[in-house]
C-alpha cells in the first residue's frame, strides 16, 4: 500500500494501480472514454489528463502508475484546460447528430461535453466522414463517423471475446474501426461492444430507432437461458420489452452479457405467440375462455387417471421453466397419483437416479472459477453453451491456468488449450479411465504417456483443480460413468468436480423435485413406453427432447395432450388443449443457477393477451382436480414451499456412488455427435429473429472427417441423406478434419434434424 | 381643524371635481381599448400560439422524431411514436399535442433541433366537443403548410437573438 494525494484527499492505494483506479476507489471522477476497468489500458483518448505535481505536462490518469507521495490534481486549472482541449479535438470530427443518434441520452461523450465542451465550435472546415459498415445482424455500425477511436471494441474482442474481429486500420485522421477476416462480428459476446462504445458508433441493430433511452423503465431480472443466471435489466416501454442490458454483478456475469441473453427478447412478441386458451374439438381449434379450457384439461386428466390409471399420466417440462412452475407441475402430477414427471429432456442416461446424493451443480461458485488454475472440461461446447463462463476461463488462462479438454469435437475455444483428447463418444469413458489411471501413476511418481498422461500431468501440477462436465457429457448415454470418473479424477487431483448446468433452472428442477423418484418414469422411459396423457410445460418435443422421433411418436399416440406454452407450435397437430402461459419477462419466478444461487425475479411487463403465469395456471388446475395444497397466493409462497426453508447449499451435492465403470461395446458404423446450437436451446431464443440471422444459427450441416467423406464418396458441399431409426434428413455435408474418425456431427434441437432419432448412437450417412 | 377642512372640502365639491378630472382626462386622451374582433392587438414575432409542424421547401417533413419536445414538455401534452421509414430515417408515426394540456411555454419549440415544431401567431381556434383540441400530426402539418410564409418570416426575425 502506498499513500497518494488526489485533490487534497489522502488516499491509500495498492502499489501498481493507476491514478484513475485510485481516484475511482476514492469516489473522485476523472472523465475518460477509452479506459475500462475490465480492459487493457490504451490511453488513446487522452480525456483523463490530470495534473501531477512536479510533472511538467498533464499525464493520462489511466496510464500513470501511482507512486509514493504523489500529488494529483484532477480539477486544477491545468488539468481542466487540458481536458477541455481534448474534448474540443474529439468534437472536431464528431457529428452533431445527437437528436437522431440512438445513444443520445446515454452517451458518455454527450455527458462529458456538457462539462468540458465549448458552447460553440471553432472548427468550420469539413468534418471527417467514415462510411457505414455491415457487421452482422446484432451490432449496427451504421454511423461510424461518430467513432472517437477509443478502441474499446477492439480490445474487447481481443481480450474478452478471444478473437479480434474488429480492428483499427489506417492512421491519424483516416483511422477507422473495421471488421476484417470474416467481414462480420460473429462472436457470441458481440453485444457487449454496444455497451462499451462510449458514443453512438456501435449500437444495437434490433433496438435501432425503437425508443429513446429516457423513455424506458428498467426492471431487474435473471437470464432465462444459460445456467449462469446473469443479472439483467429488462427495459420496457408501453408494456413491451424493448431492450435487455446487463447489470454489473462481479460474482456472475461481471459487466458482460452473452448475445443470447441480450437479444432473446426479440422472440417474446412474435406472431406465433399463443394469446388465448384453445381446445381442439372435432379436429378444429377453438379459442375459448380460460374456465372452459382449464375444465377441459382437468377432465382429460381425470378421465385418464380414473380409467387407465394415474401412471398413464406423464408430465414433461424444460429446464427453462421456473422453480415455481416445476414444483407445482410435479405436485399436481403426484397429487393425481402419478410419479411420472421429469425436466431432464435431453438426458439419455438416468442410472444416477437414486445414486446421486444431491442436486448436481457446478461444485464451486462461479467467482471461484477465476481462481482455479487447472481445468478439465469433459464434453462441453463451452463457448456456445456457456459463453460467459468461457470468457472467465479465458481470463484464467491468461493468468496461467491450464485448460484440458476431453470431447468429441474440437471447436476453437479461443483460448490456449493445454491438452486435449478428441475421441468418439463411445471412447469418452475409456479416455477418462486412462486419465484417472495416469493420475494414480502420477501420484506414485510415474508419468504416463499419451494425451491422457499429459492431461493427468497438467492436473497433478495444479493447486486448485476443477473437473467440469458439460452438456455433452450430461446428455451422453454413459453420463453416470462419466460422472463417477470425473469424481475420481477430482479426488485424485484434490480438486472439485461439477456440472455446467444445461439451462437456467437445471439445478432448480432437482430442488423442485421435478424428477420421477423411485417409482416413476423418467423423461426417456415416459416417451419410450407411451403414456395415455401428457402434460407439456414449455416443451416442444421435436426440438427439446433427446430423441425427437420417439417423443413425437409418443405424444401423437396419446389420448390427451395438455400443452402449456407461450407459443403456438407443432403441438397444434397433436395437442388437445393449449394453455397460453407467460415467458420469463411476464411472470414472477425463481431460477436456481448452476452455482446454486437462488434468484427470484418479478415480471417486467404484463402477460400478452390472455396468457397467464404458468404457476397460476397450474395452481388452478390443482384446484379443479381437487388436489390438496394448491392454495398459494403468490409465487413467493410457492418458492418457499418448494425450498422448504432449507438452505439450498445443503442440497447441492455431486457425489455419486455405486456406478460400475465398464467400457461400452464399440459401435458399428458412424456415431452421431450432437450439439444443440447456441440459438436453438429454448423456445424464446428459437424465435428471436436477429439471433436466427447470425452465423451461429446457420442451417445445420453434417460434419465429417475429410477421410470419412472420401470413404462415403461424398464431396463437401454435396447434400447427403442422414437416417436414424425411421426418419431421415437431408443436410449439406461438410468436412472438419478435427473431428475424430467414425463420427458425424449433426446438430439437435433444430427443425431440420427433428425427424432424426437420439442425440447419440449410430447413424447412417449416404449420398442423396 | 380637521373637521373644518373636511366641511369646506365637501361644501365646495372638491372630491367630485377631482373625480371628474380623471374621467375628463381619459375622455380626451388617446383610446387604448381594442375593438376585438374588428381590431386586434399588435403581436411579437415570438408570439406563442397554436402549434404547427413545418416542412422543408422540398416537401419533406422536418421532424426527425428525436422526442426532445416530448421529454421537455412540462405539461406532458405531447405524445410521439416513431418508426424507421423505408429510407432508413427515423420518422414519427404519431405526433399529437393535447392543446387542453398545453401551457404554451414554448419549450417544445426551443428544444427542437430542426425547427420542426413551432408555435404560430394563431390564437383564434376553438373546439366544439371533447377531443377537438387534440391535434394530430396531419392537423399540425396542415397548419404549418398554410402559414409557412409567416412562420419562416418570424423565425428569421428572431434568428439574430438566438
Amino acid at each position: 500500500m502506498i499513500n497518494i494525494e488526489i485533490d487534497g484527499k489522502q488516499i491509500q492505494t495498492e502499489n501498481g494501480s493507476t491514478v484513475i483506479e485510485a481516484a475511482h476507489s476514492a469516489g473522485i471522477t476523472i472523465p475518460h472514454f477509452c479506459y475500462h476497468k475490465k480492459l487493457s489500458i490504451a490511453a488513446n483518448c487522452r480525456m483523463c489528463l490530470v495534473q501531477v505535481e512536479k510533472a511538467p505536462k498533464p499525464l493520462p490518469a489511466c496510464a500513470t502508475p501511482v507512486a509514493e507521495g504523489m500529488k494529483v490534481y484532477t480539477h486544477s486549472e491545468q488539468a481542466v484546460k487540458a481536458q477541455k482541449g481534448v474534448m474540443e479535438f474529439l468534437l472536431i470530427n464528431h457529428p452533431l447528430d445527437c437528436p437522431i443518434c440512438d445513444q443520445g441520452g446515454e452517451c458518455t461523450l454527450q455527458d462529458m461535453s456538457i462539462g468540458y465542451g465549448g458552447g460553440h465550435s471553432r472548427y468550420h472546415e469539413e468534418k471527417r466522414m467514415v462510411l457505414s459498415k455491415d457487421i452482422g445482424p446484432l451490432v449496427s455500425a451504421e454511423e461510424m463517423s461518430r467513432c472517437i477511436n477509443c478502441t474499446r471494441c477492439v480490445r474487447f474482442g481481443q481480450e474478452i471475446g478471444g478473437q479480434m474481429e474488429l480492428g483499427q486500420a489506417f492512421r491519424g485522421e483516416h483511422a477507422e474501426i473495421m471488421s476484417f477476416v470474416s467481414g462480420a462480428v460473429e462472436s457470441e459476446l458481440s453485444g457487449n461492444m454496444i455497451d462499451l462504445c462510449p458514443v453512438g458508433a456501435l449500437t444495437s441493430k434490433p433496438f435501432r430507432y425503437k425508443a429513446r433511452s429516457w423513455e424506458l423503465s428498467r426492471r431487474r431480472s435473471v437470464s432465462a437461458h444459460d445456467s449462469l443466471g446473469s443479472s439483467l435489466a429488462v427495459q420496457t416501454k408501453n408494456n413491451r420489452v424493448l431492450r435487455v442490458l446487463p447489470i454489473e454483478n462481479d460474482d456472475i456475469n461481471e459487466c458482460w452479457l452473452s448475445d443470447k441473453d441480450r437479444f432473446a427478447y426479440e422472440g417474446l412478441n412474435t406472431a406465433d405467440r399463443l394469446t388465448k386458451p384453445m381446445i381442439k374439438q372435432d379436429g378444429k381449434w377453438l379459442e375459448v375462455e380460460w374456465q372452459v379450457a382449464l375444465e377441459y384439461a382437468a377432465n382429460g386428466l381425470r378421465q385418464i387417471s380414473n380409467g387407465a390409471g394415474a401412471e398413464q399420466v406423464g408430465a414433461l417440462a424444460t429446464a427453462n421453466s421456473t422453480l415455481e412452475e416445476l414444483y407445482l407441475l410435479q405436485k399436481l402430477v403426484r397429487g393425481i397419483g402419478s410419479q411420472n414427471v421429469d425436466f431432464r429432456l435431453r438426458q439419455s442416461d438416468f442410472s444416477t437416479d437414486g445414486k446421486q446424493q444431491g442436486a448436481p451443480w457446478l461444485g464451486m461458485s462461479i467467482a471461484d472459477v477465476s481462481r482455479t488454475d487447472r481445468f478439465l472440461i469433459v464434453g462441453s461446447f463451452l463457448r456456445k453453451d456457456h459463453p460467459l463462463l468461457a470468457a472467465r476461463l479465458r481470463q484464467a488462462v491468461k493468468k496461467g491456468a491450464q485448460v484440458n479438454v476431453i470431447h468429441s469435437v474440437d471447436d476453437d475455444l479461443l483460448m490456449k488449450v493445454a491438452n486435449k483428447a478428441i475421441v468418439a463418444p463411445d471412447s469418452m469413458v475409456e479416455i477418462l479411465t486412462q486419465v484417472s489411471k495416469a493420475l494414480t501413476a502420477e501420484k506414485q511418481g510415474q508419468s504416463a504417456s499419451g494425451e491422457a498422461g499429459a492431461i493427468a500431468k497438467s492436473l497433478a501440477s495444479g493447486q486448485r483443480v476443477a473437473v467440469f462436465l458439460g452438456n455433452f457429457a450430461q446428455q451422453h448415454p454413459q453420463a453416470a460413468q462419466l460422472q463417477a470418473l470425473a469424481q475420481q479424477i477430482a479426488a485424485l487431483s484434490n480438486g472439485k468436480f461439477g456440472f455446467l448446468g444445461e439451462a437456467a433452472n437445471s439445478v432448480g428442477g432437482y430442488l423442485a423435485q421435478a424428477t420421477p423418484g423411485a417409482k416413476g418414469l423418467n423423461a426417456d422411459s415416459m416417451l419410450a413406453s407411451p403414456r395415455k396423457a401428457y402434460m407439456l410445460l414449455n416443451v416442444e418435443p421435436e426440438l427439446d427432447c433427446a430423441n425427437p422421433q420417439q417423443a413425437v411418436a409418443a405424444v401423437r399416440s396419446a389420448d390427451t395432450v395438455i400443452v402449456l406454452s407461450a407459443y403456438k407450435h407443432q403441438a397444434m397437430d397433436y395437442a388437445d388443449v393449449l394453455l397460453p402461459i407467460a415467458p420469463f419477462t411476464e411472470t414472477s419466478g425463481t431460477f436456481v443457477s448452476t452455482e446454486g444461487r437462488v434468484q427470484s425475479f418479478k415480471g417486467a411487463v404484463k402477460p400478452l393477451g390472455e396468457a397467464r403465469p404458468a404457476w397460476k395456471v397450474l395452481r388452478v388446475l390443482g384446484n379443479l382436480l381437487k388436489v390438496e395444497g394448491f392454495d398459494q397466493d403468490t409465487s413467493e409462497a410457492v418458492r418457499d414451499e418448494a425450498l422448504h426453508g432449507v438452505d439450498v447449499a445443503t442440497k447441492l451435492n455431486n457425489a455419486i456412488g455405486g456406478v460400475e465403470v465398464k467400457a461400452a461395446p464399440s459401435a458399428n458404423g458412424l456415431q452421431r455427435v450432437s450439439d444443440v446450437p447456441i440459438y436453438a436451446t429454448d423456445a424464446v431464443v428459437r424465435r428471436s429473429a436477429p439471433l436466427q440471422a447470425t452465423a451461429d444459427a446457420a442451417m445445420p450441416q453434417a460434419w465429417l472427417h475429410g477421410e470419412e467423406l472420401k470413404k462415403l464418396g461424398v464431396q463437401a458441399g454435396a447434400t447427403v441423406k442422414i437416417s436414424q431409426g425411421q426418419g431421415s434428413a437431408s443436410l449439406v455435408a461438410a468436412a472438419d478434419d478435427k473431428l475424430p474418425r467414425g463420427v458425424v456431427r449433426v446438430a439437435a434441437g433444430h427443425a431440420a434434424t427433428a425427424a432424426l432419432g437420439a442425440m447419440f448412437g449410430t447413424i447412417t450417412v449416404e449420398r442423396a | 381643524m380637521k373637521n373644518l377642512i373636511n366641511f369646506f372640502k365637501s361644501f365646495l365639491l372638491l372630491e367630485f371635481l377631482k373625480g371628474f378630472s380623471v374621467t375628463g382626462h381619459y375622455f380626451f386622451a388617446r383610446h387604448i381599448t381594442v375593438e376585438y374582433p374588428e381590431e386586434k392587438t399588435p403581436q411579437s414575432f415570438r408570439f406563442r400560439g397554436l402549434h404547427a409542424q413545418r416542412r422543408y421547401p422540398n416537401g419533406e417533413e422536418r421532424c426527425i422524431g428525436c422526442k426532445l419536445c416530448e421529454a421537455v414538455c412540462p405539461a406532458l401534452a405531447i405524445k410521439i411514436e416513431v418508426a424507421e421509414r423505408e429510407d432508413g430515417t427515423r420518422r414519427t408515426t404519431q405526433y399529437d399535442i393535447d392543446l387542453v394540456k398545453c401551457i404554451f411555454c414554448g419549450f417544445c419549440e426551443e428544444s427542437c433541433p430542426v425547427d420542426a415544431i413551432v408555435e404560430t401567431r394563431i390564437y383564434e381556434y376553438h373546439g366544439e366537443k371533447r377531443g377537438d383540441l387534440y391535434y394530430t400530426k396531419p392537423m399540425l402539418l396542415a397548419i404549418g403548410d398554410k402559414y409557412e410564409e409567416q412562420i419562416a418570416k418570424d423565425r428569421a426575425a428572431d434568428a439574430k437573438y438566438r
